[in-house]
């Protein structure tokens, strides 16, 4: 046995587990346990510091049937995911595709474009406030120049989730970078043929960007459906008073979650919940990697 | 195949050893921590960082150390965010700080579910009567305190005497009631086509809807001694109450409303300091802003209005405890700091350099009278002092925790145009009333 010789594919899949040991030994090391606990934790009254009994599953089935609060915070959650994936992921390919002609100043283009990537967090929730401010902010102002009446953005419990669509849209840079990158990567030659066959732009992008950049295109659908899910700063600094107002407008699941587990202290009901999204996440993400075949084309991959 | 096996297996294990060690590194929380002088160690943790209120808690913290050889308390800072969430992980893994500064009106639950100490134990019974009952009181399960106040806040109406003159009324005589307050903001009024060159008024700038509903009942929605049997929400008072704040937007205009609101909101263009609003509920503190931004200003200070005459300026305030976390190594010493801390010098002290409203009764009519201050700071001091004796807080009963979540939403459709006021305070109460059902 000892001398036997390693296939070239067994040789692969072993350097394979290397390269994303990091990722199994952390999940082991500091995921694994608390996901566990949480499991756990979901079927109990558990408060963090001086209660843990088995509830069995009451926290559950109070979430499902008799929490208002649960299902206004899923429905605004699945609201900004089916608006802000769609609109974010055109939006980036629609400015990559721009910003991959070749313009004089192209660089400064791409890199101002990039620029709102680079700014994170609560500073930017604080400029996009004054922005977005319905008397004095400025998009409000620019669209008076053009006779529109602007609404009252985050005062008004129909445009808040809009408003932060719009912020969203607006740090497309981030996955624009994505798109861009796998764009330049299109062989020229591909563009040539089809131009001596006489398509237009259009079905050129058509019919030969968008088939290539769609690894890149799954890739940011499933990050960015993952990550619409978790949404929570953004209604926690600009809802006000952190409470998801106005009207529970901007009452996130997320937001909801911590609402339950830090200042209810009702840790057990929001272990479920987090549980409940777990599920719901878990299952879309199935679902896409199942369409995926029937859409997403990997060059050189063997059929 | 084992010649690579080898390696990995090394590899995990080495990886889980060192992320056990530190895992494991806690402290074991039973046994005193003591520093190299022999002396034991509080570890406090407060979020007070800012460059104005740094300084005075390390003062406070060091006075403390050096008035006696036994305690060496260190402070840490931990931004307003993260404190209380970090406090709660110590206190599960079971090595939390000895003292910190926490949220009054959760500290009842707090005591409920294990996470603060009770304190009864440590004082005798006349220890509460250096502090507001009010603020007392909501520190208090079941009969005991869980934590010892140490700041809280009132509010009190600011008015522009210079407006006053001009529009003839009398500056010695601010509005007392909610009809006066109406009608000085109507003559304080200077009307420019559909703008204003000078506002009277606005009742929801600085406060809530609540501090009026507050303002209205003398009490809070579950009464004096805020019990869920009765939940007094969807009452014809509140509905009156809702619809005049109403009237008052109706009035002047949304867009009046909302464009001094943004000025309001970015602070150093708040219209109160440029005369464009001749009165403003706020906190005392804002006496500091006036001072920072608009040291020229003439303005007075004067008690909440009242709903009609004879029933009482009632305001609203809030506030912070100095608490013990469940398991702190060292209960003894933590509270001799905490002792100290909510003494009346350590008060003063901080009531003066912050000019911050204290729980100590003492140390806050001394500090209205404290030459430190201006004589405009001693007014607004003594105007505070005299507003805690009215002040209310409003603490989340323990069976209904975060009850205001299932409040404000209604109220805000009300005011957005999409509820009435009857309808909207129906839907609060029973929602309400379910938290609690829920909850018992």
């Amino acid at each position: 046995m000892g001398k036997k010789r390693l296939t070239i594919r067994r040789k692969e899949s072993i350097y394979g587990y290397i390269f994303i040991m990091p990722f199994i030994v952390g999940f082991f090391a500091f995921t694994a346990g608390p996901l566990l606990f949480s499991l756990a934790g979901s079927f109990t009254d558990y408060n963090i510091t001086s209660r843990m009994d088995f509830v069995g599953v009451e926290n559950y089935q109070t979430l499902i049937v008799d929490d208002g609060l649960f299902r206004t915070s899923l429905w605004n959650t699945i609201y900004y995911v089916a608006f802000s994936v769609p609109l974010t992921t055109l939006g980036a390919i629609f400015i990559s595709a721009l910003l991959n002609q070749d313009v004089p100043g192209i660089r400064v283009f791409r890199t101002l474009y990039y620029l709102p990537a680079v700014l994170s967090g609560v500073g930017v929730y604080l400029l996009w406030m004054q922005l977005l401010e319905p008397g004095t902010g400025m998009v409000n102002l620019l669209l008076g120049w053009v006779g529109i009446d602007g609404p009252n953005w985050l005062y008004d419990p129909d445009w808040t989730k809009p408003s932060l669509i719009l912020m969203k849209l607006w740090s497309v840079g981030g996955s624009m970078l994505l798109y861009l990158a796998s764009m330049q990567g299109v062989s020229k030659s591909l563009y040539e043929a089809a131009e001596i066959d006489g398509a237009s732009r259009w079905r050129q992008f058509v019919h030969i960007t968008i088939p290539m950049i769609t690894p890149v295109i799954f890739f940011d659908v499933v990050t960015s459906l993952i990550g619409g899910f978790q949404i929570f700063q953004e209604a926690y600094i600009m809802s006000g008073n952190g409470e998801g107002g106005p009207a529970n407008s901007l009452l996130f699941y997320n937001l909801y979650m911590w609402n339950q587990a830090f200042e209810n202290f009702d840790m057990g009901y929001a272990m479920a919940m987090s549980w409940i999204l777990f599920v719901i996440v878990f299952v879309l993400t199935l679902i896409n990697l199942k369409l995926a075949p029937r859409w997403v084309h990997y060059e050189g991959e063997e059929k | 195949m084992k010649k690579l096996r080898m390696p990995l297996l090394v590899l995990t294990s080495t990886t889980l050893m060192l992320s056990a060690c530190a895992g494991f590194q806690t402290n074991n929380s039973s046994e005193e921590e003591t520093n190299e002088e022999g002396k034991t160690v509080v570890d406090f943790w407060s979020f007070w960082g800012s460059e104005l209120r740094r300084p005075v808690i390390d003062k406070i913290v060091a006075d403390f150390n050096a008035s006696q050889d036994e305690i060496e308390v260190k402070h840490t800072y931990s931004p307003w965010g993260d404190i209380w969430t970090k406090e709660l992980a110590a206190i599960a893994a079971g090595n939390p700080p000895d003292v910190v500064i926490n949220d009054i009106n959760a500290t009842a639950i707090r005591g409920k579910e294990n996470q603060a100490m009770n304190l009864s134990e440590f004082m005798d019974d006349s220890f509460s009567e250096k502090f507001y009952p009010e603020l007392w009181n909501a520190t208090l399960y079941e009969g005991d305190s869980y934590g010892i106040p140490f700041n809280t806040d009132t509010r009190v109406l600011f008015y522009n005497t210079d407006a006053f003159e001009e529009a003839g009324l009398d500056p010695e005589d601010p509005p007392s009631t909610w009809a006066e307050l109406e009608e000085y903001a109507a003559k304080l009024d200077v009307k420019n086509g559909d703008d204003y060159d000078r506002l009277g008024f606005y009742p929801l700038w600085g406060v809530g809807y609540d501090v009026w509903l507050l303002n209205a009942n003398g009490e809070n929605y579950f009464g004096e001694d805020n019990n869920v049997d009765n939940v007094n929400i969807n009452t014809e008072t509140n509905a009156e109450v809702l619809n005049w704040l109403k009237s008052w937007r109706d009035r002047i205009g949304e867009d009046v409303v909302n464009s001094y609101q943004a000025q309001i909101d970015s602070q150093q263009g708040n219209p109160f300091f440029s005369g464009d609003l001749a009165m403003l509920v706020q906190q005392p503190t804002f006496y500091t802003q006036i001072s920072e931004y608009a040291e020229d200003l003439n303005f007075g200070v004067a008690p909440l209005p009242e709903y009609e005459p004879g029933n009482g300026h009632t305001s609203w305030g809030g506030g912070f405890v100095a608490e013990i976390p469940e398991g702190s190594s060292d209960p003894e010493a933590a509270w001799a700091f905490i002792e100290y801390l909510t003494g009346a010098e350590a008060q003063e002290y901080w009531a003066v350099q912050n000019f911050d409203n204290v729980a100590n009764i003492e140390a806050a009519e001394a500090a209205a009278e404290n030459d430190e201050l201006s004589e405009e700071g001693q007014m607004v001091y003594q105007m505070a002092v005299e507003s805690m004796e009215n002040t209310l807080l409003t603490p989340a009963p323990v069976e209904a925790p975060g009850f205001y979540n299932y409040i404000n939403p209604h109220v805000d459709e009300f005011f957005l145009g999409s509820m009435t006021a009857e309808e909207a305070l129906a839907q609060a109460q029973a929602d309400v009333e379910d938290l609690i059902q829920k909850n018992q």
